[in-house]
């Protein structure tokens, strides 16, 4: 931006509105530019986002549809029945997978970027590897868990379970667990890996010429370098718990068990199955303001939102 | 699908309303079609692409010549897709002319009010009400009066057993009652064979078993703008269809975690009596498997469990009413091509061709009546003639949902043994909870 910090010729040098030379350069900002990215955001975010709400508003269902503009406004009338529709539950069910799921991916993905950070023979190949959960589609995923997982699978076969029940009942619970699990852990490895690589090489020296040993050094020098980056993915990472769809749907299938009703089921189940618009609105207006609960508190905490 | 689509969902189907309604589709009547194209919603078929490619190519080819008319046809993948595009194109006021929607959902189309209503002129267009088999047109609409369905193609479901298993158990004719099917499955079961092969984990079987054996005890579900969930008869279905894995133990204990494909993945192998629930389209399945040459298609039972004969008022359901409608949209500006494209595709010639291609039963009852004479067919054709259509209301989507619900809830009780009376009384209560409030819902 330093070509637009330059004070612009009409102001006076001396003069009362050119005497903070930035501020100047900020009023006159070519804000214009951001026209057709702000016009495509409020085509595709703000719009539909406000739709939503005025959805949640009305009892729009298979009855009103056609006549949408007509549906008879009910006021908070979704959100009430939201809450006797099982939406507490779910939320529960949502937020303890999706914070269960990244307390333990974080001291996975630490690790095995840990493990990956020095040169060694086959490194290469080993980070490759980390990363084939990540880069296999979630449908691949929970469709390979589910066959594993059938009741004469190959898990309950070679772990000598008998016939024990992965895809129904209160295991389905920690199936979605680890199923998760399985599948996010590469995430957090390869944040922590790329704030692992920006650590200066001085820092290495200095602690190896300072005598410190590899668990003083990694706890005190290198783990406070990646709180930054960790922290940040730990926030995406659970968003992405909470939002998964793809994964209870396709092991467990709709209507699901009790125990993972997640949030993304019920809303789908209302939605599409139920085909009562205006509640499954107000269940996902639910879920957005407390998806918006944490990331507020990070970006207050990191003050990304602030000029400096 | 994330999450957050489904709120974008949400305000894109508004958002697309906005932007189609500036738009137009072209005027004119009908006759001359010459310049002008239909569009046809119908259903992906992933078990044959290249064939369903072709049959798309030679009707197109046919209405051409015969109207002048392209036609355009948009796949859906799943019934998922199909609703999206309804309720877009419903809300829009444009999209298909012509919609191919299962019959179960023909009753929520329906709700909507965004299809042509059938008067006697729509149905002599097409060639009339009696090209159809009777029971085909039972879940056309609510009453006579006000139909939007026009069958186009049927999918019964049957049993399908193993012809030489029974015979070595001395079994020389099919069950048709369910006790009886619980006892030949008891005398089919040994080793490693077991008497029935069941889709406990399906999203759809268990409702159909539930309602089939209700409705031949006299219990329809739903009786006006009552919802019948706690009717004995509903218990009674339930305690038997769990009761084969539990009490009676006719069934491979794996069938817990199975849907339809996987029930028939097992039966296929040779180790299984029957096959509860299937249809026609699982004959290449069947006919891949080691049970080749080895099968037979027979009829469900029709009289309910607990009976050796039908109650009074119950009804011969040997199947839901299985299949597609054709719906023509009510926005349409081509109405009279589509009613030239639903009578071309109802009628005789065409409806072999697509049975020969898919294995889907024509709705045509010529049509029909020529494939009497194949005997592998015929529990097919008895059962197509046979079938129930499911009670006709918007709420029923939800009221099959909560069905399915109990069996969902319960399979872990199943695992451990048979489920109490007390535990499955509150599941059913909570069904009959949910399908009361969405018929009360129900306009």
């Amino acid at each position: 931006m330093s070509a637009v910090t330059a004070a612009p010729p009409g102001n006076k040098p001396g003069s009362k509105d050119a005497k903070p030379g930035k501020k100047v350069s900020e009023r006159q900002r070519p804000l214009w530019l951001l026209t057709p990215g702000g016009l495509l955001m409020t085509l595709i975010i703000l719009i539909p986002l406000l739709l939503a709400l005025w959805i949640s508003l009305i009892d729009l269902d298979q009855y009103t549809l056609r006549r949408w503009v007509e549906a008879p406004f009910i006021g908070i009338g979704n959100y009430v029945e939201s809450f006797e529709a099982g939406l507490p539950k779910s939320i529960w069910l949502s937020v303890s997978f999706a914070v269960l799921s990244t307390a333990v991916t974080v001291p996975i993905g630490i690790a095995a970027a840990l493990v990956t950070q020095n040169a060694y023979r086959g490194r290469a190949l080993v980070r490759a590897v980390f990363l084939i959960p990540y880069v296999l589609p979630s449908f691949v995923v929970a469709s390979v868990w589910r066959t594993m997982l059938q009741p004469d699978g190959i898990v309950n076969e070679t772990l000598g379970l008998g016939s024990t029940l992965w895809l129904s009942g209160p295991n389905s619970y920690w199936t979605l667990v680890l199923v998760e699990i399985w599948a996010a852990w590469p995430f957090i490895y390869l944040m922590a890996l790329a704030a692992l690589q920006s650590v200066d090489n001085e820092v290495h020296e200095a602690s190896a010429v300072d005598g410190a040993n590899w668990w003083a050094k990694l706890t005190r020098v290198i783990l406070p370098y990646l709180r930054g980056p960790v922290l940040l993915a730990c926030l995406l990472a659970t968003l992405n718990h909470i939002n998964n769809f793809t994964l209870p749907f396709v092991l467990f299938g709709a209507p699901a068990p009790d125990d993972v009703n997640v949030m993304p089921m019920l809303v789908y189940v209302t939605s599409f199955q139920g085909l009562r618009f205006g509640l499954s609105a107000a269940m996902a207006v639910i879920s957005l303001i407390l998806i918006a609960i944490p990331l507020y508190a990070y970006l207050r905490a990191v003050r990304l939102d602030v000029d400096k | 699908m994330r999450y957050g689509r489904a709120i974008a969902l949400a305000g894109a189907t508004v958002l697309v309303a906005a932007m189609t309604a500036c738009g137009g589709d072209d005027e004119g009547g009908g006759g001359d079609g010459a310049g002008k194209t239909l569009n046809v919603l119908i259903g992906a078929n992933t078990q044959y692409p290249e064939e369903f490619a072709a049959w798309q190519k030679s009707i197109s080819d046919k209405f051409k010549a015969q109207t002048g008319a392209d036609v355009k046809f948009e796949t859906f993948a799943s019934a998922n897709d199909e609703l999206t595009k309804i309720q877009t194109s419903v809300v829009a006021g444009s999209g298909p002319d012509v919609y191919a929607v299962g019959t179960t959902f023909t009753p929520t189309a329906y709700s909507t009010g965004a299809f042509v209503k059938l008067g006697d002129e729509e149905w002599k267009k097409i060639g009339g009400k009696e090209k159809f088999v009777p029971a085909t047109l039972g879940i056309s609409g609510p009453d006579d009066q006000n139909q939007v369905g026009i069958p186009w193609v049927s999918r019964p479901f049957v049993m399908a057993y193993n012809t030489e298993l029974l015979k070595a158990a001395g079994i020389d004719k099919p069950a048709t009652t369910w006790d009886e099917l619980t006892a030949q499955a008891k005398q089919l079961t040994k080793g490693d064979q077991y008497g029935l092969a069941i889709a406990y984990k399906d999203n759809f079987d268990p409702w159909k078993f539930v309602w089939g054996m209700s409705t031949q005890a006299g219990n329809p579900l739903i009786d006006g703008k009552t919802a019948k969930l706690q009717d004995p008869t509903v218990k009674k279905a339930y305690e038997t269809y769990f009761g084969w894995l539990t009490t009676d133990k006719v069934v491979d204990p794996a069938a817990i975690g199975w849907t339809n494909p996987q029930a028939v993945a097992a039966f296929s192998k040779g180790k299984t009596g029957y096959f509860a629930l299937t249809t026609a389209t699982a004959i290449n399945s069947l006919d891949q498997g080691a049970v080749k040459g080895k099968w037979a298609f027979t009829l469900l039972p029709t009289v309910p469990p607990g009976a050796t004969s039908r109650p009074a008022n119950g009804v011969e359901a040997a199947s839901i009413l299985s299949g597609d409608n054709l719906l023509v949209a009510d926005y349409s500006k081509n109405k009279d091509l589509a009613f030239e494209y639903v009578k071309l595709v109802t009628d005789q010639e065409q409806q072999l061709d697509y049975y020969k291609k898919f294995g889907n039963l024509p709705a045509n009852a010529a049509a029909l009546d020529t494939l009497k004479s194949d005997q592998k067919l015929a529990p097919l054709t008895d059962a197509a003639q046979k079938s129930v259509a499911t009670p006709f209301t918007g709420a029923w989507a939800d009221i099959q949902l909560a069905l399915t619900n109990v069996a969902v809830q319960t399979l872990p009780d199943l695992a451990k043994g048979p489920v109490s009376a007390a535990t499955l009384d509150g599941r059913i209560a909570d069904a009959q909870k949910k399908a009361q409030s969405s018929l009360d819902r129900a306009k």
